[in-house]
């Protein structure tokens, strides 16, 4: 963006066409500098001249419509199955990382545990990208199906580390000490 | 920039100042006192004018030399306990002290500069009678000792055997003392009881029999030379006959007829019941004793006579007097209760008095060690050391001052308890409010108000004092603690140490320096009396005084006292507690309260009745409703009775249970119950399966030790007995066959851990039990032991421990989280804090998944004492004798008194200091690190502005 002369103190140069009514080989405004050229960083490039044969709005395309309704159905099959398909890798991992207890594994356990639950409580976002397909239901199903089964496998795994409080262990510092219920003393005679 | 980089720097350099920093820790937390005991023998080094010792040998068998200026130790041997150390005699000579040791079993020199051993001989067998230095022409070579049946002379350089010759007809004639007074001869006198003198004249050069005197001289009322004679003057034996009428001379160069000259007729008088002794001097055991002698007339009688050609004058008479003389002076140093006056002992003329500064108050005198000293203007100028009744040592110099005190009543702590300090004044002010009874909105809002004044006020004091103590210079401001600033730290790590002595003197203790805050002697106590301190009501009841109980009972006659204190400040309380009329067997103190917060005490009588202190109305009404529930046991040793009582609501007792191991076989040793402040936090044991092993923590059981009387090393053994208090359930009983006492107990938690003498492998060695009911609580909210039908899991597991101990402790924490340690005394002035998890009967032979699982060592029947296990480093604790635990306010802390000849105070950490900061915490670059980020952030913001402004620029 060179400007050429543009030591102007507080206006702005401009290369580019002001309305692109007048065009000339250039313009130094002083009145509305600032403004304009927040605005054009603001804006974007919505006051640029698109070159010939430019249109901002996708054209659309009507020629290919049966393989875009296949393509759609086959997009939000692999949204619906995307869970389900992690589900082995998420296996492999869990056996790859072990049962003790270090950073590593509990980092796992938390993505594992952490990914299903961030999709289930984006369910509705999921919904409306399936719209479109004619198997909406089933494919939501499957996808809940997924990501419980994700979920599930975190569990296991949280379960197998042992960071489940299903053991009565796990409750033994909540045991209060039992009252006395005698008063005793005494010893060996002074 | 440059500023974040001149940061930098001071961050660096700062951090590096902080890494050099090394605090060492000996002595921040600990301290140690050293005692020698009550003082049998005591003499000044008088051989160099400049020596700042007093030899001392005390009744607890150490040797010592104590400087005479502070009344610290320059060194101290500590021989064996019992007869077999016993300092029968002490000369001294020049840099020699010679001692006569274990009954005339050893004859010892010492180098009494550096407390080195010059030499020590094995003396022949024969009980001790009596020892002196023998000198020939002004020259002291040797020293002449006396048994039963013989006299042997050694040299004083090396200890050698000069000559020993048998004593004449030792059936009938009893030996009993030894005297020379250097022209070459021995003179031994022995007596036939309630008839006659006989003397036995030895030469010293080869022990020659010069002279015999035996029936001629008649004494039919002398029975021990010892007690009623000395040799005074001129080689005049002078006695005086226990009726105390009379004085007998006999000059012991003539042995002619003994002269008789009645009491009455110098117009002395002994006190009724008095028997009158004889007091003498002998300067230099080369020359003559002086000729001037006391003659003691009562406790606190004496009186100066002169003997002057056979003549016995009487000069004077004294209160508590002490002796020295040498060739060209004699005085003589009468103690009275805040005056010190010197005489003349040639004249009785008065020299000097002095009045006694700085002293508190005198006990009555029990011996006084005095020496005396020419000045440079030729004046007498005196040093004295006086031991009171209450084994005080206090030594006093010219003119009349008190350098030192030394409380060696402390070398026999009996028992002790360790009490909270109070709050500050404003802080239990505050206390005050929300313990008071509420009465009315009106008063309380007043009382709030008139306590946050004080807490104002206080605190303007405190801003005052700040700003005045800031003017002054810093040497002048000192923090000492007295009785009256003392306040409760932040973690309650500064106790007060309550101890019981076995003189009947009770201290106060500040914990944190070791410095006596307060002393009470009592008189009257019997030489073998029981003691039980117990703490009444803590300083948690302001504005309720704290209160300690201390029970005195005879063992002679059976009664007891109560001595009622508060042990903060040791003054006798207003509360008189009762008159104990019956011979008193137990008392059990009992977690009711009055309504003044003392808690009740119950001392049981002969009769096995019950009597209550405090005993007011509200507290017998209490003992009314609660009497169903309480229980008590008494252990008679001596009948191998163990009994339990129930007490009913008229305060009378019923008998519910009775085991009787009888005696003839084996002895009861002791009983340990749980420490009623003790908290377990845990009520179970994880298992490597994650279930969980619930403990059996049954607040009633006893472990009681027996010891069986046959001590033959095939049929010896020692039993322990679980057994419950309330219901005389024997829960578990294991018998140690070919082992032998004695048996030291520790009993905590749902574990015993005990230590024994193994007869067979002759080894020490450490058995633990442990007891466990099951996977499941029978009953988790409540604990009775009238209903538990199921008897606990037992396991057991012993070890090999490599030293024989002397006593044994479990610390104690606040809340019981911390993991436990031993506290091991040993005989070799150690203690050692053993990890309790090494004595684990769970330890597994073969090493499981499980077990592994559960962090149990594998287990290893020796038990290796680590040096780093030592909580005492190098500060020998001699003779321990017991270990007495607290809890602090920290958790992680708890607070240790070692005691016994020395005292030892020091903290322990069982699982480290996991709740403080450490001590060498780096605030500076935490802090540093810190700002450095937050002054980061700042400059990075205030970058990253700039940046956008540019960016918004372009």
């Amino acid at each position: 963006m060179a400007s050429p002369g543009g030591q102007g103190g507080g206006g702005a140069l401009s290369t580019r066409g002001g309305g692109g009514a007048r065009r000339m080989k250039w313009a130094l405004e002083l009145s509305l500098g600032n403004t304009r050229s927040r605005g054009d960083r603001q804006g974007g490039q919505g006051d640029v001249v698109y070159p010939i044969g430019y249109s901002e709005k996708p054209v659309p395309d009507t020629s290919i419509q049966e393989t875009d309704k296949n393509l759609v159905e086959k997009r939000c099959w692999d949204v619906a199955l995307g869970p389900l398909k992690q589900i082995p890798m998420n296996l492999f991992i869990m056996y790859m990382s072990g049962n003790t207890i270090s950073i590593f594994p509990i980092m796992m356990v938390c993505m594992m545990a952490w990914r299903p639950i961030q999709a289930l409580m984006s369910m509705s976002a999921t919904f409306k990208l399936l719209e479109s397909s004619s198997q909406q239901w089933l494919q939501g199903l499957v996808y809940l199906v997924g990501n419980l089964l994700g979920s599930a496998l975190a569990i296991y795994k949280c379960q197998s580390m042992g960071l489940l409080p299903t053991h009565s262990s796990d409750w033994l510092a909540f045991i209060d000490p039992p009252q006395r219920m005698e008063i005793m003393g005494g010893g060996m005679v002074l | 920039m440059a500023k974040l980089i001149l940061l930098w720097l001071k961050c660096v350099v700062l951090w590096a100042i902080v890494e050099a920093v090394f605090e060492d820790q000996v002595g921040k937390f600990d301290w140690r006192q050293q005692y020698v005991g009550k003082v049998r023998f005591s003499h000044f080094d008088t051989h160099v004018q400049s020596s700042k010792k007093v030899l001392v040998a005390t009744e607890r068998n150490v040797f010592a030399a104590l400087n005479t200026r502070t009344g610290e130790l320059f060194w101290r041997h500590v021989d064996k306990t019992g007869s077999e150390g016993n300092i029968d005699a002490l000369l001294q000579h020049g840099q020699d002290a010679v001692l006569v040791v274990g009954n005339g079993r050893l004859l010892r020199s010492w180098e009494i500069n550096v407390g080195g051993l010059n030499w020590e001989v094995v003396l022949d067998s024969g009980s001790f009678q009596s020892a002196c230095l023998v000198g020939q022409q002004d020259m002291v070579k040797h020293v002449a000792v006396l048994k039963k049946t013989a006299i042997s002379v050694h040299y004083l350089s090396n200890g050698h055997q000069k000559w020993i010759e048998n004593l004449p007809e030792t059936e009938t004639v009893d030996y009993q003392a030894v005297y020379s007074d250097g022209n070459g001869e021995v003179y031994v006198l022995g007596v036939v009881p309630h008839s006659h003198i006989a003397i036995v004249v030895y030469s010293m050069e080869d022990g020659e029999i010069i002279k015999q005197v035996n029936m001629s001289v008649e004494a039919p009322w002398l029975y021990n030379i010892q007690a009623s004679c000395v040799v005074v003057g001129q080689g005049m034996l002078t006695c005086v006959d226990s009726a105390g009428v009379s004085f007998y001379m006999l000059d012991l160069h003539l042995q002619l007829q003994m002269t008789q000259v009645p009491l009455q007729s110098l117009a002395l008088e002994v006190d009724p019941g008095f028997h009158p002794v004889l007091l003498s001097h002998q300067p230099n055991p080369a020359r003559q004793p002086l000729s001037e002698f006391f003659l003691q007339l009562g406790p606190d009688h004496y009186q100066l006579l002169q003997l002057n050609n056979g003549q016995i004058a009487a000069m004077r008479d004294f209160k508590p007097s002490g002796f020295f003389g040498k060739q060209c002076y004699k005085i003589i140093l009468e103690i009275q209760v805040k005056i010190v006056n010197l005489f003349s002992a040639e004249t009785g003329r008065r020299l000097l008095d002095t009045t006694l500064i700085n002293l508190r108050k005198f006990n009555s005198v029990f011996q006084l060690y005095v020496q005396a000293f020419l000045k440079k203007d030729d004046s007498v100028g005196y040093r004295a050391m006086v031991q009171t009744e209450d084994h005080t040592l206090t030594f006093i110099q010219q003119p009349g001052r008190v350098m030192w005190t030394r409380e060696e009543a402390l070398s026999d702590v009996v028992t002790m308890e360790m009490v909270d300090l109070p709050l500050t004044g404003t802080q239990a002010e505050l206390e005050g409010e929300f313990g008071k009874k509420a009465d009315g909105l009106m008063s309380m809002v007043m009382k709030r108000l008139s306590s946050q004044l004080i807490l104002l006020q206080a605190w303007i004091g405190h801003l005052w004092k700040l700003f005045y103590d800031a003017r002054k210079p810093r040497s002048q401001v000192k923090n000492d603690v007295t009785i009256e600033n003392l306040s409760r730290d932040e973690f309650n790590l500064q106790k007060m140490m309550v101890m019981v002595t076995a003189s009947g003197k009770l201290f106060g203790i500040d914990s944190k320096t070791g410095g006596i805050l307060w002393r009470h002697y009592l008189h009257n106590v019997p030489p073998n009396a029981a003691f039980k301190l117990m703490v009444q009501r803590t300083t948690a009841h302001f504005p309720h005084p704290p209160q300690c109980t201390l029970l005195i009972k005879d063992k002679d006659t059976g009664l007891g006292t109560l001595h009622v204190f508060n042990p903060i400040f040791g003054k006798k309380s207003h509360v008189t507690p009762p008159a104990l009329p019956q011979p008193i067997l137990q008392s059990l103190m009992l977690p009711l309260m009055d309504q003044d917060y003392a808690k009740v005490l119950l001392l049981v009588d002969d009769q096995y009745k019950v009597s209550a202190f405090p005993s007011t109305k509200n507290v017998l009404q209490q003992l009314q409703e609660m009497a169903a529930s309480i229980f008590f046991y008494l252990v008679d040793s001596s009948q191998g009775r163990l009994s339990g009582y129930r007490l009913r609501t008229d305060l009378s007792t019923e008998q519910i249970w009775e085991v009787i191991i009888p005696p003839e076989v084996q002895k009861i040793v002791s009983v340990k119950g749980k420490r009623p402040n003790e908290h377990v936090h845990s009520q179970g044991r994880v298992m490597g399966d994650r279930s969980v092993l619930y403990k059996y923590l049954n607040p009633n059981l006893l472990a009681v030790v027996t010891e069986s009387t046959d001590l033959h090393q095939e049929r010896s053994f020692i039993g322990i007995l679980l057994i419950d208090g309330v219901t005389g359930r024997i829960i578990h009983e294991a018998i140690q066959r070919k082992a032998r006492g004695p048996v030291h107990v520790v009993h905590s938690e749902n574990w015993v851990v005990y230590e024994y003498w193994s007869t067979k492998s002759r080894r020490n060695e450490f058995s633990v039990i442990e007891l466990y009911e099951g996977m499941e609580l029978y009953n988790s909210t409540v604990f009775s032991s009238l209903d538990r039908p199921h008897a606990p899991q037992v396991l057991q597991q012993s070890y090999i421990f490599p030293s024989s101990i002397s006593t044994m402790e479990a610390t104690l924490t606040e809340k019981g989280i911390t993991s436990r340690h031993l506290l091991i005394g040993l005989p070799s002035g150690g203690i050692l804090s053993l990890p309790k998890m090494f004595l684990d009967p769970r330890r597994p032979e073969i090493v499981s998944e499980q077990s592994r699982e559960e962090n149990l060592i594998p287990y290893a029947p020796e038990l290796l004492i680590r040096t780093e296990w030592f909580i005492n480093y190098n500060q020998t604790v001699s003779r321990v004798r017991g270990i007495y635990t607290a809890p602090s306010g920290l958790e992680s802390t708890c607070l240790v008194v070692a005691y016994g000849l020395d005292i030892y105070q020091t903290r322990v950490y069982p699982s480290k200091q996991f709740d403080v900061l450490k001590d060498d915490y780096d605030y500076m670059l935490i802090s540093s690190v810190l700002f450095a980020l937050f002054f980061a952030t700042m400059i990075s913001k205030r970058l990253a502005e700039v940046k956008l402004l540019n960016r918004a620029w372009r």
